[in-house]
């Protein structure tokens, strides 16, 4: 008797756990006043009439430290710079914390409400992007220029430069070392050339950014693999030191992830671009929005506006 | 080689197997409070034990630990609400009312409960305990369902295999006298164990209990999926909080220099507060009767 009534007891615990997580799983997708054979068009209106814009929006963040969010707080004004040099990051301090990408996908991709950001590299159909001030974060948009979440990633060197540094940024621009950018970013030139290495001897010395240090390694190693010859150090420094390091003669190439003010350029030989870094903002694919400015992007993420409602 | 040299020789090899524990323990030891206490030091210690702004990334930078050390406090306090009451409950129904065959079926499931990764734990937090905190406390108490709450739910659901084995040992420890003399007094079987056998056990249910303290507070990749992770005093049952670990984990992939050591510091409050309950453990355990 006991035994029957412990088995009832376990199916019943079973069968509402399930229950529950398949209620979870559907409560965003159900309408209980429509049902049968509807268009996908119609299921989206569906949905976007679920969405209650009175709700609070849940703000996705990448950690403190993260590449993504540095760059994304740079360049939507959330963090302030002040005239003593303190620099602030003002990312509302109830933002949702995610550790890497993945994370924050997956948090957009199950809560309705929420809003985050990525590399636009990264963007899927699980999540949606926002157009920010009308324009979609497309590759085509980031390298116009029009999409104003997106840094380039300029080396810069002196007037003359040796040989093998030339043949480097040959490298860099050829159609290898674009494929080897566009594995995270945006490539800066479509049709490349080939490449072909001469075999020149030596010493790079290359330092700056820490944005764009990852993908010069990247580029170090697959420049060494078809020249064996040379030599190339990478240094870590931000984009202001590897720009004074150039300028100086330090360095043979700098490295930046802003652009190159006016003032700097008249000191130096050439700035090439050599790929773009978008972020998309992205929201739920059962989020009615399409559109959002920068400053609301800004006010979002400082936590000013805290409604869906306040987006529209 | 004579007989005696061979023994000279394997005690050592034993002795060598011995120590290397307690050289791991005595090596993370001085490697934590060598990187962390200088930190702590630059920091001042008020400022990082008592700090309520975490923001390494500003210049200056904050390096304030309270939030995180309340994150902590808070979520374990969660977890054992949620797991000592069914934790203890189970323990006592297995050991004194289960039948034969459930209990073979209960065992390995609770067994089984302890194998399961902790990553897997917070997947299964992140998209079924998640949603479902947002959709039943969303509209009333705000919040993204990524919580105190929640991550108490899911801790209290982590550490019921260590209270129920722990706990079900004890009971059983307690000797069949204790139970008979009660019921020979006339007491009911539920009377006699409720009265009679567990309060003989309570050291070793509390025992239970502190290790399941020890799971809580060191969890880590089921509590980052999960607690929302925000570095700020925490605000409320249904918002975010920041563990120590969560702290370390999150940040050290980027960390250089003094945000660096101030997470290894961070290590240092985590392995303090464990050493504080590895203490109480074994107060407890010199007082134990079964």
């Amino acid at each position: 008797m006991n035994k029957l009534l412990a088995l009832v007891v376990i199916v019943t615990l079973v069968l509402a756990a399930l229950v529950g997580c398949a209620q979870g799983g559907q409560a965003s997708q159900d309408n209980p006043t429509t049902q049968g054979t509807e268009s996908p068009q119609s299921v989206v209106d569906q949905d976007a009439s679920n969405f209650n814009t009175n709700r609070e929006i849940t703000v996705i963040s990448r950690e403190s430290g993260s590449g993504t969010r540095g760059a994304f707080i740079e360049l939507t004004g959330v963090e302030v710079r002040g005239e003593d040099g303190t620099v602030t990051d003002m990312t509302s301090l109830e933002a949702t914390i995610g550790n890497g990408t993945n994370a924050i996908m997956t948090n957009v991709s199950s809560d309705v409400y929420a809003i985050g950001y990525i590399s636009t590299g990264s963007v899927n159909d699980t999540i949606r992007p926002l157009s920010v001030d009308g324009v979609a974060p497309t590759a085509e948009n980031i390298l116009a220029g029009s999409y104003v979440i997106a840094r380039p990633f300029i080396i810069v060197t002196a007037e003359d430069i040796d040989p093998l540094t030339r043949e480097f940024i040959d490298f860099i621009m050829s159609e290898l070392g674009q494929e080897i950018v566009a594995e995270r970013y945006i490539p800066a030139v479509l049709n490349a050339p080939a490449f072909q290495s001469a075999g020149h001897s030596g010493t790079i010395v290359i330092g700056g950014s820490t944005s764009v240090a990852p993908v010069m390694e990247r580029l170090s190693e697959g420049y060494r693999a078809l020249n064996p010859n040379a030599n190339i150090e990478v240094h870590v420094s931000g984009s202001g030191a590897g720009i004074t390091g150039t300028i100086d003669g330090l360095l043979d190439i700098g490295m930046s992830s802003r652009e190159i003010r006016d003032s700097e350029m008249e000191q130096l030989g050439q700035q090439i671009t050599i790929c773009m870094d978008g972020i998309a903002v992205i929201v739920n694919n059962n989020n009615p929005i399409t559109d959002i400015t920068s400053e609301q992007v800004r006010q979002v993420f400082t936590g000013e506006l805290s409604r869906w409602a306040d987006i529209q | 080689m004579s007989k005696h040299a061979r023994e000279t020789i394997m005690k050592y090899v034993f002795m060598l197997a011995a120590t290397a524990s307690i050289m791991a323990v005595l090596l993370i030891c001085v490697f934590l409070f060598w990187n962390g206490i200088p930190a702590m030091a630059e920091i001042g210690p008020f400022n990082f034990l008592l700090g309520r702004v975490w923001a390494p990334a500003d210049t200056p930078q904050l390096f304030g630990i309270l939030p995180m050390v309340l994150g902590s406090i808070y979520v374990t306090a969660g977890a054992i609400i949620v797991g000592v009451p069914i934790g203890i409950l189970t323990a006592i129904f297995m050991a004194k009312f289960c039948s034969p065959t459930l209990y073979k079926i209960l065992k390995p499931a609770t067994q089984l409960l302890a194998g399961i990764p902790s990553i897997v734990y917070g997947f299964f937090g992140l998209v079924v305990i998640v949603p479902f905190v947002r959709e039943v406390f969303g509209e009333h108490f705000g919040g993204s369902g990524q919580s105190i709450f929640t991550a108490s739910i899911l801790l209290g659901i982590m550490i019921l295999p260590t209270i129920i084995g722990v706990s079900e040992a004890a009971i059983r420890a307690v000797p069949d006298s204790y139970y008979e003399a009660s019921v020979a007094m006339g007491a009911s079987h539920e009377r006699s164990v409720f009265w009679a056998v567990v309060p003989a056990a309570s050291s070793g249910i509390m025992t239970s209990v502190i290790l399941g303290i020890g799971r809580a507070i060191g969890e880590t990749m089921a509590v980052i999926l999960v607690a929302g992770n925000q570095a700020r005093m925490p605000t409320g049952l249904f918002r975010g909080a920041r563990t120590l670990t969560a702290n370390i984990v999150m940040e050290m992939g980027y960390a250089a220099e003094l945000h660096r050591e101030a997470l290894i510091a961070t290590g240092v409050v985590l392995f303090v507060f464990i050493l504080i309950i590895n203490l109480l453990f074994n107060l407890l355990r010199g007082r134990k009767k079964y």
